[in-house]
């Protein structure tokens, strides 16, 4: 047991001293940040309220029908309308910076109605007038639609654009707890390869320490550094106010993957012998079966996102496929691992 | 110079590629890519299906309010024309999706429905006009012309219906908007967001249906201009391995030993790989029916600054280890760079940041002027240039060999690049070129900022940016004070006027471009201003500048460090009091 122990500091040492493991959760942090930030900046800069929040005021002149609902939905929308009875004053207003838009509301006689809207040339402030012109617009379409006897259902539902939270759920939390899974898998490549390459494996194996032993000291190794990461993410998390249910349940998901993929890592570079060709195999093999597991119901992407939404239906059983990978690998390892290093590449 | 494809790590490329277009189609999508059944939908028994694999419906019998407000079982429930959720944050968003999923389903059973003048009553003609206070007065029409001109053709009747006749009142018109609105919601049923590569140009008079717009966000274009940027990904993957290869073996060894000099082995080396990049530019802008020396103008720039980076990679890199996470951590910041500012194209000027905007503008057939070009792509010129120096520079077998913690890799390298019968002009170029890397890092710092709540995020990204500034600034002095090629503290001082002289003109090159560029929008300046793009004035550089390396000279460039920490935290100070903060 000792020489056990032995194996694993030795690899976890050789991980801390290159500073690999520290590049790796830097790309991780990067990874995700870079896209959250792209999410929530994106919808700040296409939320409406947000817009107005920081205190740009949205200013439209209004020509035409001044009695029409628009007006009362441009107001609504917290927008500052002021009427003008001929284009030129809205002109002049437009010119001098007193308005942002100009809009030409003409009377509703009934079938298509044509309405003009007069947008600054500036990309930036046209784009956020559209969409602080959206809602009040869409409101009012309803409205005609109304008047013409054609009803909308659904379009009072409360709720709030999910875009945010489904990238959260869906994306964030799901790639944070399984890429320290893909670095495990990586890692145990490298360590096996390099010894194989090195020839250090054979004297290993000749002190009385078996096979098994090795690779069962590098895999442990492996994961004890994706729980390592798997908690630090959950904190991480934590500290930015996201909240996870079933934490226990997600971390151990998080582990039982790392330990499928660690394991097959295992057999890849003990076949290939090679550090560069497991490598791209390796990766190959993970966004393959990545790919591929999206068609299924219980992926561990979807699975992952249901725990830590806090699905009412989704439990313990739902990673009772993994487990039995897990079993049936680790029947399959040390008689494959033993058969294929003894091969000659 | 052979070019042998053999890939190492070329597999993350691809892994970033998933992840970009999984959070492009994420926010863009309609129909579900992530997020598998992971809302709970309650409906009556035969209520209506719903076909959105992001919802998992149950039918609920009965008490429908027990399961969803005690059970918490389900998330909404669709009752008739109702949809009753709970007030916790899951059930919130999940009306959310459905209402955008429903709503869709509505715009489509009233088209099917109804005629086209009561589905869709309203359309909005979107005219744009010159900006308020612009001095262009005179060019194109005013907004009393057009209205004008409006009344004058459209009030009795369609302009274009070629059979507009007047006097058939009963008979419904054909509204010359018609046809938009038919378009635009064949494009809503059509569903698949595939990126759109059709080059739309559109008219100065486009038309708007409220239900029907949706935000100007420019993922799929993004997507398409990433396209570009992936074989070149691959190909300088390959020019990597081609010199890590002759490193292991040690045909680099006998390659420098002939008279062939590093810049000609750099060169050529990497013009098979850069032909290879340029071809694949071609063939994808011919499939996508692009603009072929448009794209190339764009392309060139972007080509030559993602091998700068490749080249670096290799000569630095120690172990067979770390090879693969140092590629990986290259490509994220590469990614980062060029597809987070076109994320935000139209929106923020600043977004010219990346020449992938300019490629995105491209394709939607927008203009754009020489300034956003130069103001995207000289900084990428910057980059390769100074890497193909050092490169060259540092390589030499004693460096390749030599195996040491990645920052002495990185001060050998920096005292190589230094032209010791010319350290003044040196320290000068070495500050100038290092701007757009500053940059680059201070937007890295950016995206990694938002990780921490509010004030202290921001407290940390601006100690950050002033941190990397100072290092940028003050790196050269210091290679030179360890290897004792200087000593006197007036050599510093006059070292670290020059190399903020240097820094400072790069910086007001880019501002200069930039300020004309850049639109004083409230909102980009409250996201962007935070920490770059400062003005600051050459006085307030050379003070913290010299403060860091006069502070390295008393001590010590053991104590380089502290040193930075010491000017950063007066950079702060300044950069504050600047903006007003403090008095």
């Amino acid at each position: 047991m000792s020489a056990f122990f032995a194996i694993v500091k030795r690899e976890l040492r050789s991980v801390t001293r290159d500073k690999t493991i520290m590049i790796a959760i830097m790309i991780q942090l990067f990874i995700v940040s870079f896209s959250s930030v792209i999410v929530t900046g994106l919808m700040s800069f296409y939320d409406p309220e947000s817009i107005l929040n920081v205190g740009f005021n949205a200013r439209v002149g209004v020509i035409g029908d001044a009695g029409s609902p628009l007006v009362g939905f441009l107001r609504d929308g917290h927008l500052t309308v002021r009427t003008f009875s001929s284009p030129l004053d809205a002109e002049s207003a437009f010119r001098a910076g007193r308005v942002d838009a100009v809009m030409l509301i003409p009377e509703d006689n009934g079938g298509g109605v044509n309405m003009q809207l007069f947008l600054p040339e500036s990309e930036s402030l046209s784009t956020m007038m559209l969409i602080i012109l959206r809602e009040p617009m869409k409101r009012y379409e309803n409205y005609l639609r109304e008047q013409r006897g054609v009803h909308l259902r659904y379009s009072n539902i409360q709720g709030k654009s999910p875009a945010t939270y489904e990238f959260r759920y869906s994306f964030a939390i799901p790639i944070l707890m399984f890429f320290p899974a893909f670095v495990a898998g990586s890692m145990v490549i490298d360590s096996i390869s390099e010894e194989l390459e090195n020839h250090t494996l054979e004297t290993l194996w000749a002190a009385p320490v078996s096979l098994n032993l090795i690779f069962g000291a590098k895999i442990a190794a492996a994961l004890f550094l994706a729980v390592v990461q798997c908690t630090l993410w959950s904190m991480l998390l934590r500290f930015n106010g996201i909240q996870m249910q079933n934490q226990g349940l997600i971390v151990l998901l998080a582990v039982v993957i790392a330990a499928l993929i660690a394991m097959g890592s295992a057999l890849i570079s003990t076949y290939f012998k090679d550090r560069e060709r497991s490598q791209l195999v390796y990766s190959l093999f993970v966004s393959g079966s990545g790919g591929v597991s999206y068609f299924f119901d219980l992926s561990p992407v979807a699975v992952m996102t249901r725990y830590a939404t806090g699905d009412y239906y989704t439990g313990m059983a739902d990673m009772a496929i993994y487990f039995v990978l897990l079993l049936a690998l680790l029947a399959v390892l040390p008689p494959a691992a033993k058969k294929l290093v003894t091969m000659k590449s | 110079m052979t070019s042998r494809f053999r890939g190492g790590s070329g597999l993350v490329a691809l892994v970033v590629l998933v992840g970009a277009l999984g959070i492009s189609s994420l926010v863009s999508r309609q129909g579900a890519v992530l997020g598998k059944g992971m809302y709970r939908v309650g409906v009556p028994p035969q209520g209506p299906a719903i076909h959105d694999s992001r919802f998992k419906t149950m039918t609920v019998a009965s008490s429908p309010e027990y399961w969803l407000l005690d059970e918490k079982a389900i998330d909404v429930y669709i009752d008739g024309a109702q949809v009753v959720s709970r007030n916790d944050a899951k059930s919130i968003y999940a009306a959310g999706a459905l209402k955008q999923y429903l709503e869709k389903q509505e715009l489509a059973r009233i088209t099917d429905e109804y005629e086209i003048d009561r589905a869709f009553p309203l359309r909005v003609e979107v005219n744009y006009l010159p900006a308020a206070d612009s001095f262009s007065m005179a060019q194109g029409p005013s907004l009393s012309e057009l209205i004008e001109a409006l009344r004058s053709t459209s009030s009795p009747t369609g302009v274009d219906s070629g059979t507009a006749d007047t006097g058939t009142s009963q008979a419904r018109r054909e509204n010359y908007t018609d046809a938009a609105v038919r378009e635009q919601i064949k494009e809503m049923q059509s569903d698949n967001r595939l990126p759109e590569v059709v080059l739309d140009f559109t008219s100065d008079r486009e038309i708007i249906v409220p239900s029907l717009m949706s935000p100007p966000m420019p993922f799929s274009q993004v997507a398409v201009t990433f396209l570009y940027v992936l074989p070149v990904f691959f190909i300088s993957i390959f020019f990597t391995s081609s010199f890590i290869d002759e490193k292991i073996d040690g045909r680099i060894a006998v390659l420098l030993s002939t008279p062939v000099t590093p810049f000609e082995i750099i060169v050529g080396k990497m013009l098979p790989h850069t032909a290879f990049s340029l071809a694949s530019v071609v063939v994808i802008t011919l499939l996508l029916k692009g603009n072929l020396p448009l794209a190339m103008a764009i392309f060139i720039p972007v080509i030559l600054f993602i091998f700068a980076v490749y080249l670096i990679v290799p000569l630095v890199y120690r172990t067979f280890k770390d090879t693969t996470f140092v590629s990986m951590l290259a490509i994220s910041v590469i990614t980062s760079y060029l597809l987070f500012p076109p994320m935000f194209s139209g929106v923020s000027d600043l977004s010219y940041m990346s020449p992938l905007t300019l490629a995105v503008k491209m394709y939607r057939g927008e203009p754009f002027g020489l300034k956003e070009y130069l103001f995207s792509t000289v900084p990428m010129y910057f980059v390769f240039l100074l890497s193909a120096y050092v490169g060259s520079r540092i390589l030499n077998e004693e460096y390749l060999m030599g195996f040491r913690p990645l920052y002495r890799k990185a001060a050998e390298a920096i005292y190589l690049a230094i032209n010791r019968r010319h350290i003044y002009a040196s320290i000068t170029l070495l500050s100038l070129l290092l701007v757009p890397v500053v940059f680059m890092t201070q937007l890295a710092a950016l995206a990694l900022s938002f990780n921490i709540p509010m004030p202290y995020g921001l407290g940390g990204l601006l100690l950050a940016a002033a941190a990397i500034e100072e290092v940028a600034k003050s790196v050269g002095i210091a290679t030179l004070l360890e290897k004792r090629i200087i000593g006197s503290a007036r050599d510093v001082v006059v070292l670290s006027f020059l190399s903020a002289v240097g820094f400072l003109m790069a910086e007001k090159a880019l501002l200069l471009i930039s300020l004309s560029t850049v639109s004083q929008s409230a909102l980009s300046a409250a996201l962007f201003s935070s920490g770059m793009l400062f003005l600051v004035p050459l006085a307030a550089h050379f003070v913290f500048t010299a403060l860091a390396c006069l502070l390295t000279t008393r001590f010590g460039v053991r104590y380089y460090p502290l040193a930075i920490l010491a000017g950063s935290i007066a950079h702060v100070l300044y950069n504050l009091a600047a903006l007003g903060v403090i008095p």
